[in-house]
């Protein structure tokens, strides 16, 4: 029976949360195309495999000191040689930083359409039908492809973790890699000695909407250190140098879960909401009514944040 | 260095987007600008002109009226461009776009690095560059956040940016395809004498029979597309109405009383 394939993603061995919701799409897609799940562990040895095993049925484990560390060559040319070799319907990958690497570079190697950035897959006349944000999650579209396999790159929370269950198989697939044009030289702490404010029960934090290094400042920090907070930031505060890059709340910066989380001129990009769904309670301030921070904050004031927030400061006494 | 930037015009993020026929987005009542990472990456490639001498090119796929954003990217400082011009091209997927680019950046002969955003923003696909790379039979690294190049001039070393404030460092040769990540560098603004020597910089036109693309627009495509649409959130915010003394009032209340967090 043809695969649905998950290809594990994981660094250092650690298997990451993006394996385990893809195991559960796998499941899904599977039971729906009368095809089987099965994941494809790359690592030195076969400690990946075993983990994943107890996830999903079936686990090929790529075992080869090459795949020690990530790489798009190492990876993209394991996942050809089992798509060519054990009958593999569609190619599951996450859409983390490793994912987006090299999930385009196997569906050009293996001929196939993918569909990248997908939150659900549906099947739809035995064929499967994905959803996906666009227009910073704006607008959704589904798309599906025209060729007889697939590769899909789901975003992070798609899916519910798989729970783990009964043992599934690990079988050792050898392949064989060619060569491997990126060499990892080191992984680096960027934010290392910085502040740490993932500990903190408030968090302000300002966005795009903030217009300028002074004014971010002079409203998002103020108001901070009225609530006793700390201040954070959404990506373009940081690439534009208002702000420490340890200040940034996101998939590439912090990960926080205050009691309190004021998102200030923020649009609520999933890469943003990634790092504050959990807090306890969410307020965005935003002028855009459509902005998609709106879908996960508790309570929403649509408005021009420069007015809104002194108010606040004033009704805090 | 032979520099190529690939550059694509998107929607400001901030309008009021409608829908025509669950099919498109009604583009009258917007503006476009450059995509924001790809301004990252212009900037990327005229940096690395300065140091090492050679050329930047802008290449872009659109209609019409994205000679704006491309002369944007001549007035920052790029020296010409490619204008891939052909709705059979626009109307196709990621993969015929990026066929055209990859056709437009071989007729150039000997380049040496290729430059995009990591995503753009209205598609969010991020595949175009690494697709490129494969086409080219080039290495490739994505969401690049810093670039050195060797002293051989032949090698890269680049930071690769991960999840939660981790880089990590890598090697590779020359020629080869980077996505740019925001943050890399500050894009300049442009100047008023580069705004005037832009309007005098070669733009060259191209449409698919210009690039040998054979097959374009839905039969080159790889995937269909369905539909698009507004997505229904499960989950709303309460908005709090009133002016903002008044709102900003009930919301304090509401923080103290309700959700008990200050």
């Amino acid at each position: 029976m043809a695969r649905i394939l998950v290809v594990v993603d994981q660094r250092d061995g650690v298997v990451s949360e993006a394996t385990l919701e893809l195991c559960k799409a796998a499941k899904e897609i599977a039971s729906g195309l009368g095809a089987t799940p099965a994941a494809a562990a790359l690592y030195k040895d076969d400690s990946v495999a075993k983990e994943v095993a107890k996830y999903i049925p079936e686990v090929l484990a790529v075992a080869d000191p090459k795949l020690e560390k990530y790489t798009a060559d190492g990876y993209s040319q394991a996942v050809k040689s089992l798509v060519e070799s054990q009958d593999v319907k569609g190619v599951l990958i996450a859409h983390s930083y490793d994912g987006v690497d090299f999930a385009a570079k196997v569906a050009m190697d293996i001929g196939a359409g993918i569909v990248s950035n997908c939150n659900k897959a549906e099947i739809k006349d035995g064929n499967v039908v994905f959803t996906r944000n666009t227009y910073n999650g704006k607008i959704q579209e589904e798309k599906s492809v025209k060729t007889d396999k697939f590769v899909a790159t789901f975003e992070k929370g798609a899916y519910d973790k798989e729970e783990a269950g009964a043992e599934g198989s690990v079988t050792a697939v050898s392949v064989t890699l060619g060569d491997i044009r990126t060499t990892v030289k080191d992984v680096i702490e960027t934010m290392a000695g910085a502040v740490d404010i993932s500990q903190a029960e408030i968090i302000v934090s300002g966005g795009r909407g903030t217009k300028e290094k002074d004014k971010y400042n002079e409203i998002i920090v103020s108001l901070a250190q009225k609530l006793g907070g700390e201040y954070g930031a959404s990506r373009p505060v940081v690439d534009s140098g208002w702000t420490d890059a340890a200040r940034q709340v996101g998939q590439s910066g912090k990960t926080v879960a205050p009691k309190l989380y004021i998102a200030a001129g923020i649009s609520g990009a999933i890469q943003h909401v990634a790092g504050m769904k959990g807090s306890q309670c969410i307020v965005a301030i935003n002028k855009d009514p459509e902005a998609p921070i709106f879908n996960v904050a508790t309570y929403g004031i649509v408005g021009d944040l420069f007015e809104v927030i002194p108010e606040i400061m004033n009704a805090l006494g | 260095m032979k520099i190529v930037v690939c550059v694509k015009e998107v929607p400001d993020m901030e309008s009021k987007f409608k829908i025509i026929d669950d099919s498109k987005i009604d583009e009258s009542q917007i503006a476009f600008k450059m995509n924001d990472f790809d301004e990252y990456a212009v900037e990327a490639g005229l940096q690395l002109k300065e140091k090492y001498g050679g050329e930047v090119i802008i290449v872009s796929s659109g209609p019409d009226r994205i000679t704006k954003e491309i002369r944007q990217a001549f007035a920052m400082g790029s020296d010409w461009g490619i204008h891939i011009n052909d709705p059979e091209i626009t109307a196709g997927d990621g993969y015929v776009v990026s066929s055209a680019l990859f056709k437009a950046i071989e007729s150039l002969g000997d380049v040496d690095l290729v430059l995009t955003g990591v995503q753009a923003e209205d598609d969010q696909s991020a595949i175009t560059g690494v697709m490129i790379a494969d086409m080219m039979g080039l290495p490739h690294c994505t969401n690049v956040v810093k670039i050195e190049v060797g002293d051989d001039n032949k090698t890269l070393t680049v930071n690769r940016e991960l999840e939660g404030g981790l880089n990590e460092i890598i090697e590779l040769s020359l020629p080869a395809v980077l996505t740019i990540q925001s943050g890399i560098n500050q894009p300049r603004y442009p100047t008023l004498p580069g705004i005037m020597k832009a309007k005098k910089k070669k733009l060259d036109v191209k449409k698919a029979g210009d690039l040998g693309l054979a097959e374009v627009g839905d039969a080159g495509s790889k995937t269909n597309f369905i539909k698009m649409f507004f997505p229904v959130s499960e989950h709303k915010a309460e908005i709090i109405e009133g002016d903002p003394a008044t709102a900003a009032q009930t919301l304090v209340n509401k923080l103290k009383n309700e959700a008990k967090v200050i």
